[in-house]
Order: C-alpha cells, then structure tokens, then sequence
C-alpha cells in the first residue's frame, strides 16, 4: 500500500562522514528502527534546499523530509509491502 | 584531429526513472514498475522497469494498456525532482572525469575522454571507473550502460548494444561490423517512416545502404541522403537535427528546433475558460523556457485531444492541431497564448482531454526595445520574473489569470519539467 502523507515525526540521527543517516523514526506513537539508507537527494521550495531521505525496514519504505532551516522532519510517504 | 582518433563515451541509464525509484525503495526490486503521472488512470508509462520491459511493457503505453499487458504491474507516480537531482550527480561524476561532457537527455550523456583516456584501454578503464563511482554514490540498482567509439553517433549505437549493464567498446576498424549488426533502425536518425522509405528503395540493411550509389540517395532525399550514406561507413559524428553538428568533437550545447508543453487534464472538459487557463500555463511555461535559452519565435502550434480510448473501442484518441506563422517573434506567454487561443477558438472543444502548444521557426532573441512603452515595461517585467524564477525555481510566480490552475507536480509523465 502507497500513501502520500505530510506528519511531523521524531527521528534519531546519526553523523558519519559528513553524512546524516537517520536511524530511527517514531511516527503514530510507535517506534521504527530503520534498517537501510537507500538514497537522499534534494529538492528546492523557493529558496530553501529540502533533504529527502528514503529509507526502509524490513517491511516498510518511509522517504522523510527534512527542512534544514527549521530542523523539522515529515513522513512524507509510505509504502508496505504485500 | 583525424575523427577516428577520438574517443567518445556515451552512457545511459538502464529504466532511469523505474531504477531510482527501485534504488529509493527495496520492496519495488525485481518487480515489473512503470513510471507515471500522479493521475495514474489518464497518464502514460514514461519508464518501465527492466523486469516490466521483460513482460512486455513499453515506453509510452498508456497505463489501462500497460495494465493488459502486464496485469502485475506496479503504477508508481513519478518525481522529477528526485530525478533531476540524482541527474546533476551523475553528471557531477562524468564531469570529474573530463570537462568535456555533453547530456543528451535527462538519463543520456556524452562524454569526449580522447585527452584524458589517450587509448581504447584507458577508455575501458575509465568507463569501469565511471560505473564504480555510480555504484558508489547513487546506489546498486541505479545502472548504465557504456559504449565507446569514435564518434557519438557510434558511440550511442554501441552502447544500445547490450542492456542493461553493459559495455560495448566499438573501436574505428570494427565500426563496419558494429552497422552491419545493427538494424537501420537502431541507429539515432533513422526513424520508422525513413527505414520505410529504405526499404522501398531495396535496402534493408546498412551494407546495402552503403553500397547505394550516393547520389540515388541524395535525389531521394537530399542532404539526409549525404548523412545516410556517410553513416553506413560510420564516418559522420551525430544525428542530423538530433545533435549539434561538430564532427565528433562533443559541444557543450544543443539546439532546439521547438519548444512545447501539453498537460493531460484531471478530468475531460467543455469549459472553454478551464481550457484558456490550461493553456495560459503551458505558454508561460513554453516562453519561460524560450527566453532563458534566448530564442524567439515565429511560429505557434496549438492542439487537443479529445475523448477516452477506454470508453470507445480502443479506437484511440481523436486530436486536432494546427499552427500559426506571424512575422513578429517573440517569447512572451501571453503573445504565445493569445495566438495559440486564437487557432483553437473556433473548434469545438467538446470533451478534451489534453491541451498543448509549442513554438517553432526559431531565430536568436535580437533583444531590439520595442517603440511601445507598454511593452517595453512588460519585457523588464518578465526579465524580472525570469530572474526571480532562475533563483527560486518554478511556482515562484503566477499570473492572476491562472491562479486557479494547478500543474500537478508528479503529473509530468514523458515531461521532464520540474526546472520551468
């Protein structure tokens, strides 16, 4: 199933190699250990250059959205499996 | 340079937008995908994943066809800005290693490596290096495939040799064996209606074309016949109308011959003041693009399509066009929407499903002030608004008249416009 979401989450991070890697998310009062980093890329929204992250579980794609300029990540999609 | 001493590298990207969306998504591997529009019932599959060309879909097809074809398909909307991103990096990575790159479409490059690679090893090491770098840095599942030959033109059908993945090395003594395993039409330039017209003069392929007397080609079809001749001995660098002349040397730019945008509606509409706005859009999209590569134009073509092939027998879809010349050029899009209005008020614009329009006959922008002061003010108006645009990208500004139109931002399908 595919959704199109917009939800504030928290998400745990970490900093390797100049890199940001997200590694747990918690998202509808429940946490998600996130297994894999499959790609980031940018887009632009007026001015501002936003991070997308693609990341999955075992049973779950997420792609998160990160505004650098106010810290703020969303779940933006959804898809699981089967 | 002598042109065969050159070495050109062209790559591709296998399935381009089916692969990132593959890379961005585990569950999407080794499943059949097309690439669409949001509005997945009226789009077409702009890409198909490996495994959905493997099943029978094609670029192109529309998705209650792909649908048929392949009934396990997987319709997953589109994201041109994801993959004009993932774009600029793996040309970031070409350009690291030569300054001489050239992309030909948004998933095609060019690359001259004849200084940085000096021979055909060097050039095979390179592009291992290339592929490495791709692995590396934009993921596994995101492939190309390389060819490598003197000439772009050989280069291009080299690597149309062995997909996905592949590496085809296509150096100046073997390019007659390359042509001769080649189908007319695997050559860029050589479309469906010309490989007809071949093959009514008895050539079906390239030893017989290039056993043709030359001037029987060029009485049948003029300076195309001279390229056809000099591409069956796989001596001309590039496409006629498809790349910028240059004789194997890679040119940074290309030149278009038109401009144009169509949009594929929510729904089907009557409403002329629906469809004005639609097309409003699409001539400030299509002017937009016209100034900021500095050209004007002579020429408006404007069109619909109307019905649903779902609903009346597969029949296809009914469409009607037509263009307008005008002395005065211009890029302004409310000069291209006035004129563009112009040929589609009189139809009956009953049922329609897509509006577009594109511009021809195109000369440089002389940038010559007009005598009127209200369109001098008008183009320092959209010189601002360009600059603002270049800055902030699309959507930063939009006319009044047009406020209640919305481009979906995923509903591209084959048009890849997210930087207008």
């Amino acid at each position: 199933m595919h959704e199109i979401l917009n939800d504030p989450i928290d998400v745990t991070v970490a900093f390797t190699d100049n890199r940001v890697l997200p590694r747990a998310m918690r998202w509808n009062e429940r946490e998600y250990k996130i297994d894999q980093v499959n790609l980031v890329h940018t887009a632009r929204e007026g001015a501002k250059r936003i991070f997308y992250f693609s990341v999955s579980d075992a049973a779950n794609y997420f792609k998160l959205k990160l505004d650098p300029e106010i810290l703020e990540w969303r779940l933006v999609e959804l898809y699981t499996d089967g | 340079m002598d042109n065969t001493a050159r070495i050109i590298l062209h790559i591709d990207m296998n399935s381009y937008f089916a692969s990132v969306e593959q890379q961005a998504n585990p569950f999407l591997r080794g499943k059949p995908i097309g690439i669409t529009g949001k509005n997945q019932e009226r789009s077409v599959v702009a890409t198909a994943s490996i495994e959905a060309k493997a099943l029978g879909v094609k670029t192109a097809m529309s998705t209650w066809e792909a649908k048929k074809v392949c009934p396990s398909i997987i319709l997953w909307p589109g994201d041109p800005e994801k993959y004009s991103d993932i774009m600029h990096r793996f040309n970031a990575i070409y350009e690291s290693f030569t300054p001489n790159v050239e992309p030909f479409s948004v998933d095609e490059s060019f690359l001259d490596i004849t200084e940085e690679a000096e021979d055909y090893f060097g050039a095979t090491c390179m592009a291992q290096a290339i592929r490495s770098r791709l692995y590396e840095e934009l993921g596994e599942h995101i492939t190309a495939s390389i060819g490598i030959a003197p000439n772009k033109l050989m280069a291009k059908l080299a690597c149309e040799t062995v997909k996905p993945n592949g590496l085809t090395v296509v150096r100046p003594h073997e390019i007659l064996d390359l042509l001769d395993r080649s189908e007319l039409e695997d050559l860029c330039g050589i479309g469906p209606r010309i490989k007809e017209r071949l093959n009514a003069l008895g050539i079906a392929n390239f030893k017989q074309l290039r056993e043709f007397p030359r001037e029987n080609l060029e009485r049948e079809f003029h300076s195309y016949g001279t390229w056809l001749h000099e591409a069956a001995l796989g001596r001309v660098a590039s496409a006629p109308l498809l790349f910028k002349e240059g004789l194997g040397v890679v040119t940074s730019q290309q030149e278009a011959k038109s401009y144009g945008h169509s949009y594929t509606l929510p729904q089907n509409t009557s409403d002329p003041r629906v469809l004005k706005r639609y097309l409003f859009g699409l001539a400030d999209k299509v002017g937009w693009r016209m100034r900021r590569d500095g050209v004007v134009a002579r020429r408006v073509t404007a069109f619909v399509r109307f019905g649903d092939p779902s609903t009346s027998l597969g029949t296809g879809f009914s469409s009607h066009g037509e263009q307008r010349t005008f002395q005065e050029p211009t890029a302004d899009g409310m000069h291209l929407f006035q004129i563009a209005w112009k040929i589609l008020e009189p139809i009956s614009l009953v049922d329609v499903r897509l509006v577009g329009l594109s511009t021809s006959i195109l000369s440089g922008d002389p940038t010559q002030p007009s005598l009127f002061k209200k369109e001098r003010n008008m183009t320092s108006v959209l010189s601002a608004l360009d600059e603002l645009q270049h800055r902030y990208g699309s959507g930063i500004w939009k006319r009044g008249a047009t406020l209640q139109t919305e481009f979906k931002s995923r509903s591209s399908g084959f048009h890849f416009d997210h930087e207008i």
